[in-house]
């Protein structure tokens, strides 16, 4: 049988999702001996554009140039896997998502200045422009969790992430919980993954691995409220990472409270 | 075969009750286009032989890399040798379990569950109703019966299925009625083919075609899709059955199938170890079944 | 059951002594963070502190473990690794949460993981101080009779020990030059006074013994639907939980192989995972539903089962849950049928 062959790419966000993957030292070798590496801008100069089997996209997608290039992947890949929270949630660049309003901020900051480049738009989640087959959130990834999902995806098997929140984690670690002293916490609304490294360190979930399957929004947000906390600065926290999940869950926040205001 | 049943105990006792048995496949071939049937045996023979079950109870079945889940069990203990699982494509690891061809293993652990009070329901006439995947385990139940014919009284098999094509075991059971000691009513609830000979329409149109039963001497055994038990239990409760007679198999999510792992709990019941065959008076007791409608929770 | 005498200062070098046997585990405390972990000696821990985060119940079935190691060739059980641990410090609440956990997972099909490690752990229980969240007296908890193998109630002046097992005997065997069976009337006054001390020291006030009725009557409550409505589903409940046992279990495999292993991690009925089957049928798909069947668990289905609550009193709950969720409101908001603040 032979090797599958797997492309990673970067579009819009830091790569420190593909530095993580150079950074598996002890498992490089295994995966390299595992895959056949058809692509890799980060670490591998003769790049071919052939079939894939896998795929790995790190960054959110906010140029046509990269939404061409996302196009031409997913039709060359049987498996796209969106990796890091920018790639699935859209990342901090995704956060005014659910505000709209981005013509004024691009010309807020290009002016009338005639750009000849690629044309820009909003940040958005790979998945908002082509089918992603799985999602690997992160910012940046959990070694851990990316390699039993990789060696679950090259083996065309289905992984398991955890579909609970950070707190379970945190509770794994024995951590008091951060809400209960009065300080924010994303812990609730986050997916797990991440192995609770913040609040082990005792400070808050800023909820970088985007939303969990199953959150209480309109729940926290009211607790946030209570504890005194402006509804302005609650509204910033949540959407700074969880970008089209969050962006979603709050505009059906926003129904439901019209609903019960009317 | 009692004695066997004491040296599995004893296994259970000394052994890792997680611990998977290897079984090779011997045949396998689909029943309709999402189910197929496989039939198994240990690689160490001695396991087969200690594989003593009772019609209605389960077995977890494993692949490694994709985990276990809960599989009732096809065949009949009164013919041993063979383990033999209706397995339908429905997640991960059964899509794996579909990529195995005969000669390959899968794990297997078990039997598991309380299954089918056959003691109490020997020299009582036993009626029967599947509903589509509901076939899997009343199978068991039926060969058992019919293998053990002196010892139960009238037999009668309800099976309905959406379309002929869709009738899991459809040649096995026509063939049954041909036999004199069973009544065998198939029904299919739209005829794709045109060449349906039996009746057409939902299950319980099969009541009518019954011959009168003797109620207060009667075990139901129930098993079907959601929508089927409403109906069925209707008509089993206005036939005068009595209700601690009427017995119905659930599924929940298992991850030990040995009352360990919490899933399957229905207030104190834990389905893998007080079920999965529970009966209707039960079901009546489970306010959680109750609050969703009867319906909800029991599936094929 | 045997009870000795010994003296407060004598403590730790019995301790010292016992290491011996194995790792010396107890409670410390980092901040706010107070957990059972590894020691030195008594010096590390805080025998004041009231409650750990996570019950010792981590010791008998760990967050995540490995079950079995598998190739293409079957499943090979991973157990002999746990080292032997004296775990001193146990509460009785704890205790008595254990002795649960061994009805589930000793009894019918033992779980050889579980097994293991009861059998490695020496179980060396010490009165506590109880706090305004603890309600050991509601659940009969507050006292331990069996369970443990040594128990040491501080009585100010010196400790009484009980000993309650072969093992722990043996421990005592040790340095027997540290303990007495010289008790007299004042000892037995100051034991007497430290009973009632204890349970003095509960504030709370639920009474658990109405509540399978309770429980029946109010199950379709709009009460619930109120809770569930704070409920956050975080799964923190039931991770405290000295007596919450449910897993999952997930297959791992080696990339380009076909090895792995069967890894086992703490689960919670408070996630929409739960109860969901292959096929995408959910049994339990809303919060409220959830909610219902852990508290029903605790409250109802168990005290109808064993004539006693599944709750053993810890205060756990009461001081993790977020949005104040726990056996105490959940009860009182079904007797008054009204959701307090």
């Amino acid at each position: 049988m032979s090797s599958p062959k797997v492309g990673i790419y970067g579009f819009t966000g830091c790569a420190g999702d593909q530095l993580m993957i150079l950074n598996c030292e002890d498992r490089l070798v295994d995966i390299i001996g595992a895959v056949d590496i058809h692509s890799f801008a980060m670490a591998k100069s003769d790049n071919q554009n052939k079939e894939l089997d896998v795929a790995f996209v790190e960054g959110s997608i906010s140029t046509e140039e990269q939404l061409e290039h996302l196009k031409d992947i997913r039709s060359r890949a049987k498996v796209v896997v969106a990796i890091g929270t920018c790639a699935c949630w859209g990342g901090p660049q995704a956060m005014k998502l659910e505000e709209g309003g981005f013509e004024d901020r691009y010309g807020g900051v290009y002016g009338d200045a005639n750009i000849t480049v690629t044309k820009a738009f909003e940040a958005q989640p790979v998945d908002a422009f082509v089918e992603v087959d799985m999602k690997i959130p992160g910012c940046p990834i959990d070694k851990t969790e990316f390699l039993s999902a990789v060696s679950k995806v090259v083996a065309g098997r289905h992984p398991y992430f955890y579909k609970f929140p950070v707190c379970t984690e945190c509770k794994w670690k024995e951590n008091p919980c951060i809400l209960n002293e009065g300080k924010f916490c994303a812990g609730p609304l986050t997916k797990a993954g991440c192995g609770a490294v913040c609040p082990s360190h005792n400070i808050p979930c800023v909820g970088c691995w985007g939303p969990t399957d199953d959150l209480n929004l309109s729940g926290e947000y009211k607790l946030l409220v209570e504890k005194g906390y402006d509804t302005d600065e609650i509204m910033r926290k949540f959407k700074k990472f969880g970008g089209a999940g969050i962006a979603k869950l709050i505009k059906s926040m926003k129904d439901e409270q019209r609903g019960v205001s009317e | 075969m009692k004695k066997l049943r004491v040296i599995l105990d004893e296994r259970e006792v000394d052994g890792n009750p997680f611990q998977p048995d290897m079984w090779r496949i011997v045949r396998r071939y689909p029943l309709t286009n999402d189910v197929n049937f496989y039939q198994a045996r240990a690689v160490d023979v001695d396991r087969t032989l200690l594989m003593d079950y009772l019609p209605g109870q389960f077995v977890m079945g494993s692949v490694s890399g994709d985990g276990e889940a809960p599989f009732c069990i096809s065949s009949t203990p009164s013919r041993p040798g063979l383990l033999e699982l209706c397995i339908r494509k429905m997640g991960t690891l059964t899509e794996t379990v579909f990529s195995l061809k005969e000669n390959q293993t899968i794990g297997i652990r078990g039997p598991y569950g309380n299954g089918f009070p056959i003691d109490k329901m020997e020299g009582k006439d036993i009626l029967i109703i599947a509903g589509g995947m509901g076939a899997a385990p009343l199978r068991s139940l039926l060969l058992y019966a019919l293998d053990n014919r002196d010892k139960f009284g009238k037999i009668t098999y309800l099976h309905g299925a959406r379309t002929p094509g869709e009738m899991l075991f459809r040649e096995e059971f026509m063939q049954l009625k041909e036999r004199d000691d069973l009544a065998c009513l198939l029904s299919v609830d739209e005829d794709d083919t045109g060449a349906w000979t039996e009746k057409i329409g939902v299950v319980t149109k099969l009541f009518d075609e019954m011959e009168p039963i003797d109620a207060a001497n009667t075990y139901a055994a129930v098993c079907g899709p959601p929508v089927m038990y409403k109906f069925v239990i209707q008509r089993l409760v206005g036939l005068n059955i009595p209700k601690h007679q009427i017995l119905m198999t659930l599924e929940r999510r298992m991850k030990c199938g040995i009352g360990k792992c919490g899933h399957c709990a229905i207030e104190y019941l834990y389905t893998c170890m007080d079920g999965p065959v529970f009966t209707y008076w039960d079901v009546l007791h489970m306010k959680e079944l109750i609050g969703k409608g009867v319906s909800d929770n029991v599936i094929a | 059951m045997m009870i000795l005498k010994m003296k407060k200062e004598d403590l730790s070098v019995f301790l010292e002594t016992a290491k011996e046997w194995g790792e010396l585990w107890g409670p410390t405390r980092k901040g706010e963070r107070i957990a059972f972990e590894k020691v030195d000696g008594l010096s590390q821990m805080d025998l004041k502190a009231t409650r750990t985060m996570i019950p010792p119940k981590k010791f008998l079935y760990p967050q995540r473990f490995t079950m079995f190691d598998f190739d293409d060739k079957g499943y090979v059980e991973r157990t002999g690794h746990a080292p032997n641990r004296i775990l001193f410090g146990v509460h009785p609440c704890d205790i008595h949460g254990i002795q649960i956990m061994d009805k589930l997972f000793l009894e019918e099909f033992k779980d050889p993981y579980y097994a293991e490690r009861k059998e490695k752990t020496l179980l060396l229980g010490h009165s506590c101080i109880p706090d305004d969240k603890c309600m050991c007296t509601e659940t009969y908890t507050e006292f331990i009779a069996e369970g443990f193998d040594l128990f040491f109630t501080d009585l100010k002046m010196f400790y009484l020990v009980w000993v309650g097992s072969s093992r722990g005997h043996d421990l005592v065997r040790l340095k027997p030059e540290l303990f007495s069976r010289d008790i007299g009337k004042e000892d037995i006054l100051s034991y007497n006074e430290y009973r009632k001390w204890k349970k003095s020291q509960i504030q709370a006030e639920t009474d658990f013994t109405g509540m399978p009725d309770i429980f029946e009557l109010g199950y379709d409550s709009l009460v619930w639907d109120e809770l569930a409505e704070k409920c956050l589903a975080c799964g923190q409940c039931t991770m405290v939980c000295p007596t919450c046992n449910c897993y999952n279990v997930v297959d791992e495999v080696e990339l380009g192989t076909v090895d792995g292993t069967r890894d086992r991690f703490w689960d919670s009925c408070m996630f929409r995972e739960y109860s969901l089957v292959a096929g995408g049928h959910n049994f339990r798909d809303k919060r409220v539903d959830r909610l219902k069947l852990w508290y029903t668990h605790k409250l109802q289905a168990y005290i109808g089962e064993f004539g006693e609550p599944s709750c053993v009193g810890c205060g756990r709950c009461v001081a993790t849950c977020p949005v104040d969720i726990n056996v105490v409101t959940v009860t009182e908001a079904l007797r008054e049928q009204e959701v307090g603040r």
